[in-house]
């Protein structure tokens, strides 16, 4: 038997408690050693009306991608998880309510939908909690106490994150809450007696450091604070307001402070001009609003301003899906706007690589005078993994600014050519250093200047610069065996666990594979990427856009086609697909 | 929806043949087992071998689930049934969910008796009818040495064989009440004694009396001349049937569900098989219970057959059954101990 | 007070020769000869001369037009952004940096129109720049166009049959906006400018600056040197600037008044 691997998914109707549940459930799953990785479905519409899915996974060893097979199933609304049926794993469990308030018709219970080889656990959750408690509000807690009774899942931990979640709510809460849980503990137990399932509880429980769960979008704004941003600029957007919610608590406490603008135009005009004033700043929006700064980004670009921006990438085009993930904005971001305008683009693939990549994200910005646009995606912006607390390293945070010397004062040319293309910049407020920034082409002291000859220098004096971080940026990741491989699977984004999930099973199953990931997407390392292609026979590049973006950007470096395996369904891309897409490519039959 | 809805429940031997015929005989209609138990499909016969270790699981377990999806069977497993209401054609499972059926097997099978006298004893003795009462069997076992059997029905002597391959002490006390089925009469009583004291069984003379728990692997057992000890006790007093959520469905029922020769409960489309129903021999104006695996799987089939428009009786040779206390039987497996 | 164009440029030369008129920077500004543009750069740094601040502490962010050059022939930090945007740049680099003084300057078509949807937020947001709208009702630099605050019947070769929409009056869209301190001013007025700006500097709050100013070489019917002359006047003497109500009712009836016509008091 591998590696311990359970997924279990809560499904309910809004109100049912379904996400509380869930988030409890990975608290205490965290708590006791397992790795965490959790990804929930809300309903879409505001009003609420809809389905609510939690979906975690739990092992051993960090996990990197979810499987479309569950495990378990917990349904506190069978009509809702009758949508979760097909997921199932062919011997998965499902926990139900038994004693609905009314009878059914035939097919109306979930009972009726599951495989004989799955099992079938019936618990009275409703009537458990209102026995228990006095309420059925609690009845997502007893079927999380008929979970942890089957598992044989410690107990203490679960009631600990019971006490602390709803602390604020008042004593009476939590022993409310203890009750239905215990009850539906105790029922469990009793009548599953002989069909009880342990799990073994890693000997990592109670080990320091604690780890915490963090989203994407909490690791992001937690980098930006690490960096000591002061000024956010935003407008609402899904997925990326909750960082503009997290720091707008966080913020004022340390001096700086949230402005919601009224629009991205003007947010990311903002972001410039703070830049532009020394002091450091960035928004964050999804595909639409991004596509309104894309002006401005460029302006960036030929003034030579420092930004920080983060897309967090949904379904497109357009206002899209809102609400599903995606990762079709890559060359949007490397390219949009006019002209030759090229700047950093980086994506991280995990929570722990938001946190970093944002807090390295301001000086980069500041040492190369050019926006920085830092991709993620819904799925990484909204799935939770717990982590030890990160901590940025000072190399990431410090000050990036190229100061002007003291010989360059009352003679100072803002955009000075060098070698590096880095032109030492003054803030206003320097006195001997004054100068005029502008998005026309201009010569060195930054006035206007449209001569030939001129413009021909300064693009390349710009590209040259963009081109001179790529010793500062982070190189791409080998994930495999020295020698040939018959297929080099790279990937980008939440994208990259699936990937790499997938060639670590095929590497288990006896392919020569590997693995290589990117995560500076502009200027992109292709000497390394070249190196890594070259011993593969074949290149699969797994993406969520229709047309292959990142095989677009970096496919000429393989001297033949790259195969690219595109879905754009609005949900992560599984391991198990990109598996029998390798499998397939090397000529291997079944799964 | 056009199709007719043709429900069977219990998933023994009776219940899966009845649905693989009704299968093949009528290939539009909907078909649905419902079955309490968790598990598949398995062989109580090979139950004691499982428990002394002679058999896997794997073993046991008679008909894999790809047989059902194969033949667009619809399995329901671990879905007790609460309610039959035959003037509505309907069953309300445990869960509240109700099922509309056209044509209707009951095929539940019987589940462990204990005679009258000793229900105050119910909870301290173990039974082997499932796999989950085999496993609660190889748990306890593990940490006792003795076991007492009681009763004497057909697996009562292949638990005791199982138990003397596992090396423990085995202690049986027979009671006539626990030959039902069977015939009982003195001279089989004495052979059988004969032959378990050449085992090594310690054969207890006298009725059982009283069964006294002192701790959870302790209990001393009181026939009306003998004390003795031991970690586990066993009771094998035969099967009844299934039948106790039938009450008030408005079935006639006796010991089993009573059914004509035809299989047939009375009310039309709805029959009974197996090891829980009664059937009328018309020869002898009289009901005979069914027992074993064989007998299971025949009546399976018939009560299928009929159930689709056959006409196939299923009368045995009165030779072939025996009388006992006013019930008839006929047993399709007699292990030789 | 009144300056024919033509005298304005005299002084002007005058005053480049002199040594106090230190704002300037080396660029030749890029506007015509008889530009009222001059006049509203003559006023603005006189104000900076006069509050004493230092060339290097004062940031101009700019958008696109005649009037999104002016950092270029300033002598002080410039920002020329894109087209509109002017306001929330210079909101970035006040709340970046509170001890510079922050000067938002641009034309109408920059300001009312692209630039529109920025201005009652820049308005409500309170935050303490200078927002000075160079207002000749044409769109120059592209050579013509009629802008947001073109009167009807205005005939370009974008709008043959003269144009049909209303002006806006960016005063009264400031005043209704919020803005704390509103001012309406004369590119032929210099010295009403810097009064006006050396106020509104000092207001701890947003201070708009709404200038009638001319297009000598795209418009010859409508906002000329000679209407202007003729039409704008003082403020009356018993205008209260500290009521918003009564301001923008004045506003309504007269569109020639110039001064501080609103000013919160602080």
């Amino acid at each position: 038997m591998g590696k311990l691997d359970i997924t279990i998914e809560i499904c309910g109707m809004s109100g049912d408690g379904t996400i509380a549940a869930g988030g409890l459930l990975n608290t205490a799953m965290s708590r006791a050693g397992w790795s965490v990785l959790a990804f929930d479905s809300y309903p879409a519409e505001i009003r609420g009306f809809g389905r609510c899915v939690t979906r975690s996974r739990f092992g051993e060893t960090k996990q990197i991608a979810l499987e479309d097979s569950t495990d378990v199933l917990i349904s506190l609304d069978d009509k809702q998880s009758l949508s979760r049926i097909p997921f199932l794993a062919d011997d998965a469990v499902v926990l139900f309510d038994n004693k609905p308030s009314a009878h059914l018709a035939e097919g109306e219970s979930i009972a009726a939908h599951v495989a004989p080889g799955m099992a079938l656990y019936g618990a009275p959750f409703l009537d458990l909690a209102s026995s228990a408690s006095g309420s059925g509000k609690g009845r997502n807690l007893a079927a999380l106490g008929a979970l942890a009774a089957i598992y044989n899942l410690p107990l203490d931990y679960f009631r600990e994150v019971i006490a602390a979640k709803f602390k604020s709510k008042g004593d009476r809460v939590v022993e409310a809450n203890h009750k239905s849980f215990d009850a539906g503990w105790e029922y469990a137990r009793e009548q599953f007696a002989d069909r009880i399932r342990g799990i073994p509880i890693p000997g990592t429980a109670g080990e320091e450091p604690e780890k915490l769960l963090l989203s994407g979008n909490v690791a992001i704004a937690e980098g930006a604070l690490a960096a000591n941003v002061k000024s956010y600029f935003g407008y609402p957007i899904t997925p990326a307001t909750p960082i503009m919610e997290y720091l707008a608590g966080k913020l004022p406490e340390r001096d700086g402070r949230v402005v919601q603008m009224e629009d991205e135009i003007s947010a990311i005009g903002a972001v410039l001009g703070s830049f532009f004033a020394g002091t450091r700043a960035m928004t964050a929006t999804s595909g639409p609003g991004f596509a309104l700064m894309t002006e401005l980004i460029t302006h960036g670009v030929m003034s030579e301003t420092p930004a920080v921006i983060v897309d967090a990438q949904r379904g497109g085009p357009a206002t899209g899906l809102p609400t599903k993930t995606e990762q079709s904005d890559l060359l949007a971001a490397v390219f949009g706007g006019p002209g030759d305008s090229a700047r950093i683009v980086i994506a991280p693939t995990d929570v722990t690589e938001c946190y970093h990549y944002t807090a390295k994200s301001f000086r980069l910005a500041e040492k190369y005078q050019t926006p920085v646009i830092i991709l993620t995606d819904f799925f990484l912006d909204n799935r939770v993994e717990n982590l030890v607390r990160p901590t940025s390293r000072p190399g990431d945070i410090e000050d990036g600014n190229v100061y002007p010397a003291i010989a360059d004062r009352w003679n100072y040319h803002r955009y000075r050519l060098t070698e590096s293309g880095i032109s030492p910049r003054a803030l206003p407020g320097m006195e001997g250093y004054i100068f005029p920034a502008t998005g026309l082409e201009h010569r060195q002291e930054g006035v206007p200047d449209f001569s030939p000859e001129n413009h021909m220098v300064m693009s390349q004096k710009r590209r040259t610069k963009i081109l001179s971080a790529l010793a500062d940026l982070e190189s791409p990741v080998e994930y495999a065996d020295p020698g040939r491989l018959d297929v080099g699977v790279i990937s980008w984004g939440s994208s990259f666990g699936a990937a790499l999930d997938a060639v670590n099973t095929a590497r288990e199953q006896g392919l020569r594979v590997g693995a290589l990931k990117v995560t500076t997407m502009y200027p992109y390392h292709a000497e390394e990427i070249r190196a890594f292609m070259s011993r593969c026979q074949e290149i699969l590049i797994p993406e969520l856009n229709l047309s292959g973006q990142l095989a677009t950007l970096i496919g000429h470096l393989f001297p033949k086609d790259v195969i690219r395996l595109n879905m754009v369904t609005g949900i992560p891309i599984y391991p198990s697909v990109i598996l029998v897409k390798i499998r397939e490519i090397i000529g291997v039959q079944g799964r | 929806m056009g199709a007719r809805h043709l429900v069977v429940i219990g998933n023994g031997p009776a219940g899966k043949e009845a649905a693989a015929v009704l299968r093949d005989k009528e290939p539009e209609s909907r078909i649905t087992i419902i079955s309490k138990d968790h598990e598949g499909q398995y062989r109580p016969n090979f139950l004691p071998d499982y428990i002394s270790g002679r058999k896997s699981l794997e073993q046991l377990y008679a008909t894999p689930f790809r047989f059902y999806q194969d033949q667009e069977i619809k399995l329901r497993l671990g879905q007790p049934v609460a309610v039959l209401d035959l003037e509505e054609r309907r069953i309300i499972l445990d869960h509240k969910e109700v099922i509309r059926f056209d044509g209707l097997v009951i095929a539940v099978g019987g589940r462990p008796r204990i005679p009258e006298p000793l229900l105050v004893f119910q909870d301290l003795m173990y039974t082997l009818k499932t796999v989950q009462d085999a496993n609660s069997w190889i748990d306890r076992l593990a940490s006792v040495d003795s076991v007492v059997i009681v009763g004497g029905d057909l697996t009562s002597f292949a638990i005791t064989r199982a138990l003397l391959q596992l090396g423990k002490r085995v202690g049986f006390v027979f009671s006539e009440e626990a030959f039902w089925p069977q015939r009982c009469n003195d001279q089989i009583l004495r052979a059988a004694a004969a032959k378990l004291a050449a085992r090594g069984v310690e054969v207890v003379p006298g009725r059982l009396k009283r069964i006294v728990r002192h701790s959870e692997t302790r209990f001393e057992i009181m026939t009306d001349c003998r004390h003795l000890e031991a970690g586990l006790v066993g009771a094998f007093f035969g099967l009844v049937p299934d039948v106790r959520f039938l009450a008030g469905s408005g079935l006639q029922i006796e010991r089993g569900i009573l059914v004509d020769e035809y299989l047939n409960t009375g009310f039309e489309g709805v029959y009974a098989a197996g090891d829980c129903a009664q059937v009328y021999h018309p020869e002898l104006r009289d009901y005979w219970v069914s027992i074993g695996y064989d007998n299971a799987l025949r009546l399976g089939r018939i009560a299928a057959s009929n159930l689709a428009g056959g006409r196939e009786e299923t009368t045995v040779p009165p030779e072939s059954l025996f009388c006992d206390q006013g019930v008839r039987a006929n047993t399709s497996w007699w292990l030789e101990f | 007070m009144k300056t024919s164009g033509k005298a304005l440029a005299q002084k002007v030369e005058r005053i480049e020769a002199s040594e106090v008129f230190s704002i300037r920077s080396d660029e030749l500004p890029t506007w015509c000869p008889g530009c009222g543009y001059f006049g509203i750069h003559f006023g603005i740094n006189n104000a900076i001369q006069q509050l004493a601040l230092l060339h290097h502490q004062v940031v101009v962010v700019s958008g696109i037009g005649c009037a999104g050059r002016y950092p270029f022939f300033s002598h002080t930090y410039g920002l020329h952004t894109v087209h509109g945007r002017a306001l929330p740049v210079a909101t970035g680099v006040k709340l970046a940096n509170p001890e510079l003084t922050v000067l938002a300057v641009g034309g109408d078509g920059d300001g009312l129109g692209i630039g529109g949807g920025h201005f009652p937020h820049a308005a409500r947001r309170d935050i303490n720049i200078n927002y000075i709208l160079f207002d000749n009702a044409i769109y120059g630099l592209t050579k013509g166009q009629p802008s947001p605050s073109t009167p009807v019947g205005f005939k370009t070769k974008a709008s043959p049959q003269g144009t049909r929409e209303q002006p806006l009056n960016a005063t009264l869209l400031a005043l209704s906006y919020g803005a704390s301190f509103v001012a309406r001013l004369f590119a032929g007025d210099p010295e009403g400018i810097t009064r006006a700006l050396t106020a509104g500097i000092r207001h701890e709050g947003f201070s708009f600056y709404h200038v009638y100013t001319t297009c000598v070489t795209f418009d010859k019917q409508n906002r000329t040197w000679d209407h202007l002359k003729k039409s704008v006047h003082a403020l009356p003497e018993n205008h209260d600037r500290t009521d918003r109500g009564r301001a923008i009712e004045h506003v309504l009836r007269d569109n020639d008044s110039l001064g501080i016509i609103y000013q919160e008091s602080r």
